[in-house]
């Protein structure tokens, strides 16, 4: 008798602190005696970090906790940033806007859903945060949304509230192809040659900067009717003004320069060139513009504008001084960038921490939240990952995924959740509401998950609308 | 002469007169249904008493309530009056849309949301699908028959709008009675309905986030076109005309919460989509849908935003198969937890009301009702959701969803309680219109001509049936959801699954067109057939010739 009443006092102890665990997410957190390559001041041996408020207090060696912080042995074990993935459609319910060559006005915020269980997934490989893009449908597309990956949380709560807004560009194949299956009968959307991109570009930003003028000339009391407000031309005029960032679709490296001189023009830096598979051709005009590379790892020559692609691209954009992150524009290679990164040592011999820095500081550097994120510095958010083994090899994988000192992906505890769950399935299925009809009915449903099996995203139809 | 013809006429038209009020008078006659148990949801139930019926109107209720010597009395004992139960949002009444003509998109740049209507039809610079002021009381079929599979299961009173377009348009509530839409109209417009879908031409938004940004837009325009009139209303003067827009104008009301806004939303992101936007311009939000709408109460509560809740449960309708991959777990604790729903927004104090949502029967309702209060929801808040704070949301509770004297005479009367099982429903008043129901026929008789020549067949359901195409029959599953005279639904074989088009439901049984892909071409196929009990049966034409199929309905 007195042993069970022991053993339930146990139990009601151990419920209690999960609960507190729970509760006091924002708690002090002690990662114990780990390897930590910071990607920014090197590889940390038998290194400590503390983190309080979801913030890196400390870095260092035997470092003291107060007595209600977690801590976590970390011996043998790797700790890197959390990887940021610099071009991703992952929790999007739509894509593409293709009904204009210029879709400006749209907003990937409006669409973002936080039940795609790509995320985690995304956390089970590292990843704590994204760059969400609207497809290459277009010449000029959808404003971004640059997101932590907080799974379960509300919406609101993954967006990074001091992320400088975005914009996808599109040059090439992409927006001038024509075979998006327009609707029978209806004329093919102009433009249809590379050039027909360019001029759509230059028009909008011609559009733009009258728009512009028109404000500043009622701004100054020069007219008297307030203009229209058009939320198509608005995100280009903060383009214009340098506070939007420019992430631009493309693979030839002579539209890329196109493009870079057009933004020369009308006086504002392009932010990320994305996919750039060949931009190697370009390095010194890249790198003296500050403009970043958002590259694949390999991919080379997967399609007939990216025939100019080597494994080597992104060690000689690094060679001349650009930013280079690796992205991965799906939700299956977005679990796996840290191989990504490994590819680049192996090609032209990058060296760790640069390698390490492409999918993690130089991405938040491109997408300017490097300030909260992107290295292990005190101060930084701690958006952190333990790995097993070297993130770099292909053995390796996430232990633990933190953001801001949250623990959104534990291996261990989806280990042991799984029983659970299956339990749950099976008291699930035994109700009559989840019984298959006695007879009759429909044939059951081909999945519904639409199983990416190519990088490209100009025929992404992921759409809310047409999935009823 | 002449004076003696003119009287003459003079007495036909008077005696034509006079039959008309007699007429008038049989429909608004006097009842008084006495010793009834009432459930007045204005407050506690009378356990025996009566309820008088005149001139459209509730004259009297309660236990000792005077009986007028002409009324018609019907003895209510073991029968339970009811405020007539509303549907919250329906599209009763309503033809669906003709498929809008597909248009051209070529266009230079990125032109504007009103530019691609090339050449407006109309003083709306809008294409179809963005125009709010479509207005459903404008597009109600008369007569009262068609209403009749919803009032046999209860109903009085409904929330009617168009499915179609991303602005479904302006809805109107009406009662399932009268002759003339003006006589079923109770208020129009209500609210303007928008959907989280796309245009489905080509046309922007052909994505969800299109959807937004061209609500926005519209919405942002609309505020400048207020603004610009006032300007212009105050001085003309040296000012540009303002361009009128009607769609634009029909947004208005929205915009200064004269009007509130149905946002048709299910899963808890859709509903946070909606609050957010109704935050963003503070507009006055109501939910329709809801199945998610426990995971957001709190917002729901704060914001106070209503709900229109769907009683369509999501249930299986796969058949079970090894090969079929195992449904997710999120889609099997869905199924378990919609109907807890009701209880929660209960619990949580967020106001709602019931909605068929779209039911392949509309029986369901009550069955679902019921399951709604077996997972908690007690059966006052239960009753509640489908008269008083259906009544109060739509904005009529001062006229309907209780049974209190000088309120419309619409009741509904069951015999056992209305969540039971074995209940029947047995009167139904709509503006104190009397509709009798016959008391679970013991005997099959045909509905033929005679007292209700104009009745519809209830045919709404799943059946398995044989297509006999000689030597090589043809097995199926024919889906036919019913509304009114509306049929839609399905025709699945092994050759594919087409939906079915032009359904009607007629006095005998439907007819509907579809086709069939044989071959690499597509086949039309008239299909017309009858339902006797669980037995389908009918005819499949096709230019080839035709083929008979029969079946049986699947549970």
């Amino acid at each position: 008798m007195k042993k069970v009443t022991v053993f339930l006092l146990l139990i009601s102890i151990n419920l209690i602190s999960l609960k507190l665990v729970s509760a006091q997410s924002k708690a002090e957190v002690l990662i114990r005696n780990a390897t930590v390559l910071t990607a920014a001041k090197g590889t940390l041996e038998n290194a400590d970090i503390l983190i309080q408020n979801g913030k890196i207090a400390r870095i260092g060696k035997n470092l003291r906790a107060s007595s209600n912080a977690r801590t976590i042995d970390a011996t043998g074990k790797f700790v890197t940033p959390g990887i940021i993935d610099c071009h991703s459609h992952t929790m999007m319910d739509a894509v593409n806007e293709f009904s204009y060559s210029v879709t400006s006005m749209t907003r990937i915020r409006d669409v973002l859903n936080p039940t795609d269980i790509a995320i985690y997934r995304a956390l089970a490989g590292g990843v704590t945060a994204a760059n969400l893009l609207h497809g290459s449908a277009n010449a000029i597309g959808g404003q971004n949304s640059t997101v932590k990956f907080k799974y379960g949380k509300p919406i609101e709560d993954f967006v990074i509230p001091d992320a400088p807004p975005g914009i996808k560009f599109a040059l090439g194949e992409n927006p001038k192809r024509t075979n998006f299956n327009p609707t029978p009968g209806a004329t093919p959307r102009y433009p249809r040659t590379r050039m027909g991109v360019m001029e759509v570009i230059r028009d909008a930003f011609v559009r733009a900067r009258e728009y512009k003028k028109s404000w500043d000339d009622f701004r100054a009391k020069r007219t008297t009717v307030q203009p229209r407000r058009d939320l198509e031309l608005e995100p280009l005029v903060e383009v214009l003004e340098g506070k939007r960032l420019v992430h631009a679709h493309g693979y030839r490296s002579d539209e890329h320069l196109n493009l870079m001189l057009l933004a020369d023009e009308f006086g504002f830096k392009v932010a990320t060139l994305q996919h750039a598979l060949e931009a190697y051709k370009i390095a010194p005009e890249i790198a003296k513009r500050g403009t970043g590379a958002s590259i694949f790892a390999d991919s080379w020559s997967y399609k007939l504008e990216a025939y100019d692609s080597i494994p080597y691209n992104g060690y000689l954009l690094w060679k001349a001084g650009v930013v280079v992150s690796i992205n991965s524009d799906s939700n299956e290679r977005m679990r796996r960038l840290n191989v990504d990164a490994a590819k680049m040592m192996k090609y032209g011999g990058v060296p760790e921490e640069e390698a390490l820095k492409m999918i993690t500081l130089n991405a938040a550097k491109q997408l300017g939240i490097d300030r909260r994120t992107g290295s292990i510095e005190v101060g930084k958010d701690a958006d952190i990952v333990i790995w097993n083994a070297h993130p770099f090899s292909v053995y390796s994988h996430a232990e633990m995924t933190m953001i801001e000192g949250e623990v959104y992906f534990d291996r261990q505890q989806d280990i042991s959740k799984r029983a659970e769950l299956a339990r749950e399935r099976e008291t699930l299925e035994k109700m009559d509401i989840n019984r298959p009809p006695g007879s009759g009915g429909t044939p059951p449903a081909i999945p519904k998950e639409k199983r990416q099996s190519h990088l490209d995203d100009a025929d992404s139809d992921k759409d809310g609308g047409n999935r009823q | 002469m002449k004076n003696f013809i003119l009287r003459f006429y003079i007495a036909i038209f008077a005696s034509f007169s006079l039959g008309l009020s007699i007429n008038a008078q049989t429909r608004t006659e006097t009842f008084a249904i006495t010793n009834a148990r009432i459930v007045t949801v204005s407050g506690a139930a009378i356990e025996k008493g009566a309820v008088v019926v005149r001139n459209g109107l509730i004259e009297a209720v309660g236990a000792n309530a005077k009986i007028p010597a002409d009324a018609r009395t019907i003895d209510g004992t073991g029968l339970t009056i009811y405020p007539g139960f509303i549907d919250a949002n329906t599209s009763l009444g309503l033809a669906p849309a003709p498929a809008a003509p597909q248009r051209p998109v070529g266009q230079v740049g990125g032109g504007q949301l009103a530019a691609q209507t090339s050449q407006p039809q109309s003083n709306s610079n809008y294409p179809d699908g963005l125009q709010p002021e479509e207005y459903a009381a404008g597009k109600l079929k008369a007569g009262e028959a068609q209403f009749e599979t919803n009032r046999n299961a209860g109903f009085t009173t409904v929330l009617t709008v168009s499915r179609d377009g991303v602005f479904n348009g302006q809805s109107a509530v009406i009662n399932l009675a009268g002759d003339t839409v003006s006589q079923m109209i109770i208020r129009a417009p209500f609210a303007e309905h928008f959907s989280f879908t796309t245009l489905r031409n080509g046309q922007y938004p052909t994505s969800l986030m299109g959807t937004f940004s061209a609500l926005r837009q519209m919405l942002l325009d609309a505020q400048r076109l207020q603004t610009l009139r006032q300007a212009y209303d105050k001085n003309p003067r040296g000012i540009k005309r303002p361009e009128t827009d009607k769609s634009l104008d029909s947004l208005l009301p929205i915009l200064n919460r004269e009007m509130p806004i149905v946002f048709n939303a299910n899963t808890e992101i859709e509903i946070v989509r909606a609050l957010d936007l109704a935050r963003e311009f503070n507009l006055n939000a109501i939910v329709s849908g809801g199945q998610e709408a426990w995971k957001v109460a709190g917002r729901l509560k704060a914001q106070n935003v209503p709900v229109l809740l769907s009683l369509n449960f999501p249930k299986r309708t796969a058949a079970a198969s090894p090969e079929a991959d195992a449904e997710s777990l999120e889609v099997l604790r869905l199924r378990a937890e919609v109907p807890k729903t009701a209880a929660k927004l209960a619990q949580a104090g967020v106001k709602f009301a019931f909605q068929s949502g779209g039911m392949t029967s509309i029986n369901d309702f009550l069955t679902n009702a019921n399951k709604a209060v077996e997972n908690g929801l007690s059966k006052d808040a239960a009753i509640r959701a489908m008269t008083l704070s259906a009544a109060e949301i739509l904005g009529v509770g001062n006229r309907l969803g209780t049974i209190e004297t000088g309120k419309i005479a619409n009741l509904t009367v069951s015999r056992g309680d209305v969540f039971s099982k074995d209940k029947t429903i047995t009167h139904v008043f709509v503006d104190g219109k009397l509709f009798e129901q016959k008391e679970k026929p013991k005997t099959t008789t045909p509905a033929t001509g005679g007292t209700q020549p104009a009745a519809t067949a209830t045919v709404g359901g799943t059946y398995s049936i044989t297509i006999n195409i000689p030597g090589q029959p043809l097995e199926g599953t024919l889906s036919l959801t019913q509304q009114g005279e509306i049929l839609s639904g399905s025709l699945q074989t092994q050759l594919g699954t087409t939906p079915i088009k032009d359904g009607k439901v007629t006095a005998e049984g439907f007819n509907f067109t579809t086709t069939v892909e044989l071959g690499g071409s597509t086949f039309n196929l008239d299909v017309s057939g009858r339902v006797t009990g669980n037995q389908i049966s009918g005819t499949m034409t096709t230019p080839q010739g035709a083929v008979a199929f029969s079946g049986t309905k699947t549970p």
